[in-house]
């Protein structure tokens, strides 16, 4: 009885000391509504049912509009022609910049309510900022992990790759030795997925796509052995899976899921995905994960995917909207929902919750990879016409993957000159 | 008078729906069309800029391309789909149960979604565990692993191949419906006089459906035209350009590029084209009304 009494002490004392964010005194915002535009998610989803205490607390009561990801971004658009209908979006970092005039500067209610910033890494940071403004704090963020199958690397002898250079030689033993691909990766184009990949071999090869000025650099030695060393592997060393050319991140994903397929770089948040046994032949205890290869010696990178949530320029209630994204961007917040044994949630956009021991012993030090990974992830400053750009890029990549393209400079150059056309 | 009154009060609301759905917006975006509108720089239209939008779609090459795979697309999926159509209804027109049976479950690809159909085909076309691809490769092993979409001459045919499988059956249907109107004693004379099944077709079916053929096949191009949602679901416009048609080109400029101005212009481009054939259409249908009339 007494354990027990102590053991629901302890847990009320986690939970009170979890739940750190403070609402403004007195209630001043009692009886606002707060309307949120977000994409559906189940981060955000845990998010909602966590509302009450919020709404408690403060007396705003939180309505939230789901939008599915390949609507959301016409969702925004229309929100910011028409105005009006939300106080908080959910922005991609992406479309930040084409959407600056959707948000507004809310640096002085984040700073009035005392929230570490520095808490955030920087990569995810970034897109929060416009013209050295503050119109967002991120809230979902990404990093990219080498997922694996521990039992087909085993049978082959292989140990997890650490450089790409290494992806194809144990990729080649693993056909060999268990008829398997040896990685799923995207070469179609859709949302400029295949770049995402891409670019880390473009970093690894000493290569950046743009130069100080904005303008295209990727045309470059570095791009074409970046590219050179992406393209090889489906066509050269044929380690991919069939049909790779036009896979986009939703096949690669599928062919792993299937088991056909023995590595997969991507986001972190699909772990749960890849051995849920409703879509997935996988089984947990045949997943690992590793960070993301290197090209030779050069440093690990990852590309980073972030969302952050801003106020709306037509907002009715700047004030309330801010006090709400206070209680959303509360490390406690997310903290309570990484430990949630009910839940399979891995995203966290925190340095303290990146490096929370309770957090990496669940989830097998994956968050800990995630923040070495950020501390020193390049990023990509996104500028209004990224969206144009990396859908000229794509483009390029999906016709080299598909042969309509053969040569690499020619089609890198081309890439080139069609973004530095529209800059 | 009174009565005439009520009739125009009671049309009041269609049209008042019609103006807000479809006439205001028209308008909106035709005015757009003349206007410089980039959506990242202000979420109103900017300056006048006369026919810019429209020059830049004569030197621009995506629109050239785009108007290129358009054109490729809606010539081929017209023709296969209205002789297909036409050999259906030639084969259904019999009466009994089977006859009855298939014309019944041939309706079943028409009510199926377009943008369910590209999903559906990308997953059997996928070389991995794609039953259509797997299939080929049972019949004819060379094809195991052929990457079917990553091919832009068979991304296109298979494109083409999605669009005529959705539309066949309604053109059947309509090629059924002009073949009831076909009198049966000149091909039974011509029957008797020795005439084959292919010349009776050839020389007294066809020459009678010249006017139903015609209005499928018209109908069937402003509808090949705006083909857009199985582009987005099966080929994503891949691989490389080589897959994205007008319709899914002006939605990129409008919903990615932000250029707002431009993508009305484009729009307009096709909607005159549209406009064009729907006259020729209404032309056609009221020739063929004279014609049988007549």
């Amino acid at each position: 009885m007494f354990k027990r009494t102590l053991v629901a002490f302890a847990a009320t004392l986690m939970a009170s000391s979890a739940l750190a964010w403070e609402a403004t005194p007195g209630k001043p915002h009692d009886g606002k509504t707060v309307r949120v535009l977000a994409v559906k998610s189940s981060q955000f989803e845990a998010h909602e049912a966590r509302h009450e205490a919020f709404e408690e607390a403060t007396g705003i009561d939180v309505v939230v509009d789901y939008v599915p990801f390949p609507n959301m971004k016409e969702a925004l658009t229309a929100e910011m022609i028409g105005g009006g209908d939300y106080d908080v979006v959910s922005i991609m970092d992406q479309w930040v910049m084409s959407l600056a005039n959707l948000v507004q500067p809310i640096d002085e209610q984040i700073a009035a309510q005392g929230t570490d910033l520095s808490d955030f890494p920087g990569a995810h940071m970034r897109h929060g900022m416009i013209d050295g403004k503050l119109v967002g704090l991120p809230v979902r963020g990404h990093v990219q992990l080498l997922f694996y199958r521990n039992d087909l690397l085993e049978e082959a002898g292989v140990e997890p790759p650490q450089t790409w250079e290494d992806v194809v030689t144990a990729s080649k033993m693993i056909k060999e030795k268990t008829g398997k691909a040896g990685i799923a990766l995207p070469y179609g184009k859709l949302n400029g997925q295949n770049l995402m990949v891409w670019v880390n071999l473009l970093w690894g090869n000493g290569g950046e796509l743009f130069d100080a000025d904005g303008q295209p650099a990727f045309a470059s030695e570095a791009g074409a052995a970046a590219t050179k060393q992406y393209i090889d592997m489906l066509l050269e060393h044929e380690i991919a899976p069939a049909g790779s050319a036009v896979f986009v991140e939703q096949d690669a994903v599928n062919s792993f899921k299937q088991g056909n397929s023995a590595m997969l770089p991507l986001w972190w948040w699909v772990r749960s995905q890849l051995t849920d046994p409703e879509q997935s032949t996988v089984k947990p205890e045949q997943l690992s994960f590793t960070s993301l290869p290197s090209v030779g010696d050069a440093g690990k990178t990852t590309f980073t995917n972030t969302w952050i949530f801003g106020v709306t320029q037509g907002s009715s209630d700047v004030d309330a909207a801010t006090e709400y994204l206070g209680w959303l961007t509360d490390p406690a917040l997310e903290r309570d929902v990484l430990l949630d044994e009910e839940l399979s949630e891995v995203v966290a956009v925190h340095f303290s919750n990146l490096r929370d021991a309770e957090v990496n012993a669940r989830w097998g030090g994956m968050h800990q990879s995630a923040a070495d990974a950020l501390a020193t992830a390049p990023g990509i400053e996104f500028g209004d016409d990224w969206p144009r750009v990396a859908e000229i890029m794509e483009t390029a990549i999906s016709s080299l993957a598909s042969e309509e393209e053969t040569d690499v400079m020619a089609a890198l150059q081309k890439a080139a000159d069609e973004i530095a056309s529209i800059r | 008078m009174r009565d005439r009154t009520l009739q125009y009060v009671l049309l009041i609301p269609a049209f008042l729906i019609v103006l807000a759905t479809t006439l205001y917006p028209l308008g909106f975006s035709l005015a757009t069309a003349f206007l410089d509108w980039d959506l990242r720089k202000s979420p109103r239209p900017g300056e006048f800029v006369g026919l810019d939008n429209f020059g830049h779609a004569v030197t621009e090459s995506g629109f050239q391309n785009s108007l290129w795979v358009t054109t490729i697309f809606v010539v081929i999926s017209v023709v296969l789909t209205v002789v297909l159509a036409m050999a259906l209804a030639l084969l259904l027109r019999r009466t009994g149960g089977l006859h009855t049976f298939t014309r019944i479950i041939l309706i079943l690809p028409f009510a199926m979604s377009p943008a369910l159909i590209g999903v559906s085909y990308r997953f059997m076309f996928n070389p991995e565990f794609g039953v259509l691809a797997k299939g080929a490769a049972a019949i004819f092993p060379a094809l195991e692993g052929t990457p079917w979409l990553a091919n832009p001459d068979l991304a296109m045919g298979i494109l083409i191949a999605t669009d005529v499988w959705h539309w066949t059956p309604y053109m059947t249907f309509m090629c059924l419906g002009g073949l009831a109107s076909v009198p049966r004693e000149t091909e039974e004379a011509a029957r008797m006089d020795g005439a084959s099944t292919l010349r009776i077709i050839w020389e007294i079916v066809l020459p009678q459906m010249k006017g139903v053929i015609a209005v499928a096949a018209v109908l069937k191009t402003i509808f090949a035209l705006k083909m857009f949602d199985q582009v987005v679901t099966l080929t994503g416009g891949g691989p490389g350009s080589s897959t994205e048609t007008l319709a899914f080109f002006i939605h990129k400029v409008g919903f990615k590029w932000f250029d707002m101005g431009y993508a009305s212009a484009l729009a307009w481009i096709l909607t005159i084209i549209m406009m064009a054939i729907s006259i020729w259409y209404v032309r056609l249908i009221i020739t063929d009304k004279k014609m049988a009339t007549a």
